[in-house]
């Protein structure tokens, strides 16, 4: 019988100690003991189930197409981007490749411009003419002083999903709705007590006004931003507050919002209320439609979509709401390699058609568009084709202007919006507010560090 | 000129035992420091360091990965004009007295309730009370969102307001009660398990005596039970007080990061926000020292006014 050659009993203060110096043994050499793969490595980092889940199915091909080559992907999910940052100021541990989401990455692009941690790729894209193959405003959040830090993941285009059939009910055809003027009158025409109790039964849209999520999306479509292209602070600009007035309005004048329920506009309460009937519409980004799909099956085919309402006749019926880049980092030893395994993730069509199939999210490379996949009728939208309104909006995307003081300014914007609806403050003197907190900030910085 | 030199064996062997013995007396007075000595070293790497960097680094100021400057107490004169400071203190300052006089004295009143001979199945009460706390704050947090849910929620709906919709985590004024319910729910049993402890540690000898002296339930209760478990109640209200103070995950998820207004906004997340979020090393530093000097005040305000600092 095999018998270890050690004897337990007299093994110094006794059993216990033993088998914790074992333990400690077991994963001393777990912990330091593995060994490097052999052939190339790669670390790509992601914060997004979803995203995980495709490069999953998706990396094995590319390994498969590159012997030896081993891209580890790890799935932080959100505490990821804080991770990231403590791997940058340490300069020790972060990815090769690295997927940042659009509310995140702000924070990266602080200091001088040498210091951000990521390679400028807009030499590697201009070389190989993608620029051209790819929705060029959707570059905007990804690029800071001329450099492009990201590829865009996607376009995130938004629309405005409505209940067909309760409009209808409210003698409301939402297809002939242009503007935003002919949305509020239809809006008041939907907006219904329907059981005479005095409650308001039915609100004709449902908007945030605890986060920036909605007001900015407006406000990008009208053409605005926090900050324009030389980072200056733009956000009490006269087509600023008059958006937020416009919104503070659909609250409190026409009276045909309702804010949103719960925290976020994918909180179960907001879907019970959309459920209810309490919601007629939203606007909602494709990443949104995939969520509902997920979320609230039940609610198939009773949706219906139409480009936004435009702020003028003929003017632009879409705007942008999130998104995710894919950068590579000045840690990374291999950018030739990453580069590749970037194109193969973020340019290649199969990928990209598979990517639309699960989670609804249109790609920015228009080669891809032509794909049968987009043009299919969506049974979740009674049998609508939503891809094909979402590419036919793509093209018109407003930019949206990247600064290293989003994350300052987003915070203190969610604050402006919510003293504006709950009439603490005029949208003039939150903006006003607001613009000069985020000034002085910025002022303080370029006082103590000059001008970066 | 020198001297003339005798070898001695003798003095050799002496000379050998003093060094032995020097040894082994030297070594007694440093075996125990070897002892602690592992403690120590990871206190210095991990606790040690780090408090001594940041508190440099409160006086520092970061703006990227590699630019610092020296700004004095410039971030501490910049943090007391900060309203969205002062508001964080204010919300977490609220939930510590919500903790301290909603949430304690429901633990003493399981607690009392779980010790008297009238209850049955105290093992499994016990555990059930005590359960809370053995969740993770992240999954209370996104337990309590269902439970707060506007719409459909159990507060809302069935369990108190029977479809009244109140906007528990929409509405500022109902954000911090929301979040201290939660806190109740989550550590009252926790604490019931201290005040049991005390409890069931009171000599049975005081009661008899009170009672011959003709004292109620309710006197013996105020002149019995509360005097003897004076040092139990004191450490759970130092440390009730210091973990409200440090409050984080709860409100950051149930809030969605403090949302709307701040409402839900405590020091802590607004520490993390600056750090993490803003990259404002350095103003999150100070924010996270003011938190130890207010925590460090607070708790031997309360020692000395719980008389624990008092010779018997």
């Amino acid at each position: 019988m095999f018998r270890l050659p050690i004897d337990s009993e007299s093994f110094p203060l006794g059993k216990g100690p033993m088998v914790m110096l074992i333990l400690f043994l077991i994963s001393t050499l777990f912990i330091f003991g593995r060994s490097e793969e052999k052939g190339e490595n790669l670390e790509f980092w992601i914060f997004a189930n979803t995203h995980y889940e495709e490069y999953q199915a998706r990396v094995p091909i590319f390994e498969a197409q590159n012997p030896g080559v081993n891209v580890q992907l790890i799935n932080f999910g959100g505490t990821m981007h804080d991770k990231l940052l403590a791997a940058m100021l340490s300069n020790f541990g972060a990815p090769d490749l690295v997927e940042v989401e659009i509310t995140s990455i702000g924070r990266f692009l602080k200091g001088a411009i040498d210091e951000v941690g990521f390679v400028d790729l807009r030499p590697r894209l201009e070389s190989e003419g993608w620029m051209e193959k790819l929705v060029v405003s959707r570059f905007t959040p990804w690029s800071y002083r001329g450099r492009i830090y990201g590829i865009p993941h996607d376009l995130h285009p938004v629309v405005l999903l409505y209940r067909d059939d309760l409009f209808k009910a409210a003698g409301v055809e939402m297809t002939e709705v242009e503007t935003w003027n002919d949305f509020i009158a239809a809006g008041k025409k939907a907006t219904r007590d329907l059981d005479g109790d005095g409650e308001v039964d039915q609100y004709a849209i449902v908007l945030d006004r605890r986060t920036e999520s909605d007001y900015f999306s407006l406000l990008l479509q009208q053409g605005g931003g926090f900050f324009d292209e030389e980072g200056n602070v733009i956000i009490d600009s006269e087509l600023a507050i008059e958006t937020l007035e416009f919104f503070t309005a659909l609250f409190n004048e026409h009276k045909i919002a309702t804010p949103v329920y719960g925290t976020w506009h994918g909180d179960p309460s907001n879907f019970a209320a959309m459920q209810d009937g309490k919601i007629l519409s939203i606007l909602a980004p494709d990443w949104y439609v995939g969520i509902l799909k997920s979320q609230v099956p039940q609610m198939s085919g009773k949706w219906k979509a139409i480009g936004m309402p435009a702020w003028h006749p003929g003017g632009r019926r879409t705007t942008t709401r999130g998104g995710t880049m894919i950068g590579m980092t000045k840690q990374c030893e291999n950018p030739d390699l990453a580069w590749e395994v970037l194109k193969f993730t973020y340019f290649d069509r199969p990928g990209l058609v598979n990517r639309y199939e699960t989670t609804r999210i249109i790609p920015p490379l228009k080669s891809a568009w032509d794909a049968p996949i987009f043009k299919e009728p969506d049974v979740y939208l009674g049998g609508q084709p939503l891809g094909e309104l979402f590419i036919r909006l793509a093209p018109d995307l407003p930019p949206r202007y990247q600064n290293p003081y989003w994350s300052e300014g987003a915070d203190l914007l969610n604050d402006a919006i919510f003293a504006a609806v709950t009439g603490k403050q005029t949208p003039r003197e939150a903006l006003t507010d607001l613009a000069e907190k985020v000034r002085a900030l910025i002022a303080k910085d370029v006082g103590r560090w000059g001008e970066m | 000129m020198g001297r003339n030199v005798i070898f001695s064996p003798k003095k050799v062997f002496m000379s050998k035992k003093r060094t032995t013995n020097l040894f082994w007396n030297q070594q007694q007075k440093i075996a125990p420091y070897l002892f602690i000595a592992p403690f120590y070293l990871l206190f210095v790497i991990f606790m040690g360091y780090p408090l001594v960097s940041s508190l440099v680094m409160s006086l520092y100021e970061m703006r990227g990965f590699q630019s610092r400057i020296f700004v004095g107490i410039g971030n501490f004169t910049d943090l007391f004009r900060d309203p969205i400071f002062w508001k964080s203190l204010r919300n977490t300052a609220y939930f510590a007295v919500g903790t301290l006089t909603l949430q304690l004295p429901i633990a003493l009143l399981l607690a009392i309730l779980l010790n008297s001979k009238f209850v049955k199945g105290k093992n499994f009460l016990r555990l059930a009370f005590f359960a809370p706390v053995l969740v993770a704050g992240v999954f209370v947090a996104i337990i309590f969102n269902l439970v707060y849910d506007q719409r459909a929620g159990l507060v809302n709906q069935e369990f108190v307001l029977f479809g009244k919709e109140i906007g528990w985590l929409n509405e500022e004024k109902y954000v911090m009660p929301a979040v201290i319910l939660t806190g109740v729910w989550q550590w009252a049993g926790f604490n019931m398990i201290y005040f049991l402890a005390g409890l069931q540690g009171i000599r049975q000898e005081l009661y008899e005596a009170a009672a011959v002296d003709g004292a109620n339930w309710w006197q013996a209760f105020i002149h019995v039970t509360l005097p003897s478990l004076r040092p139990v109640i004191a450490f759970v209200f130092v440390v009730s007080m210091i973990g409200s103070l440090q409050l984080f995950d709860l409100p950051f998820i149930l809030t969605n990061g403090g949302e709307p207004a701040d409402a839900g906004s405590t020091i802590v997340m607004y520490l993390y926000k600056n750090g993490f979020q803003f990259m404002r090393l350095g103003y999150a530093a100070t924010i996270g020292w003011v938190l130890f000097f207010i925590i460090a005040v607070i708790s031997i305000v309360q020692l000395k006014l719980l008389g624990i600092f008092r010779d018997e």
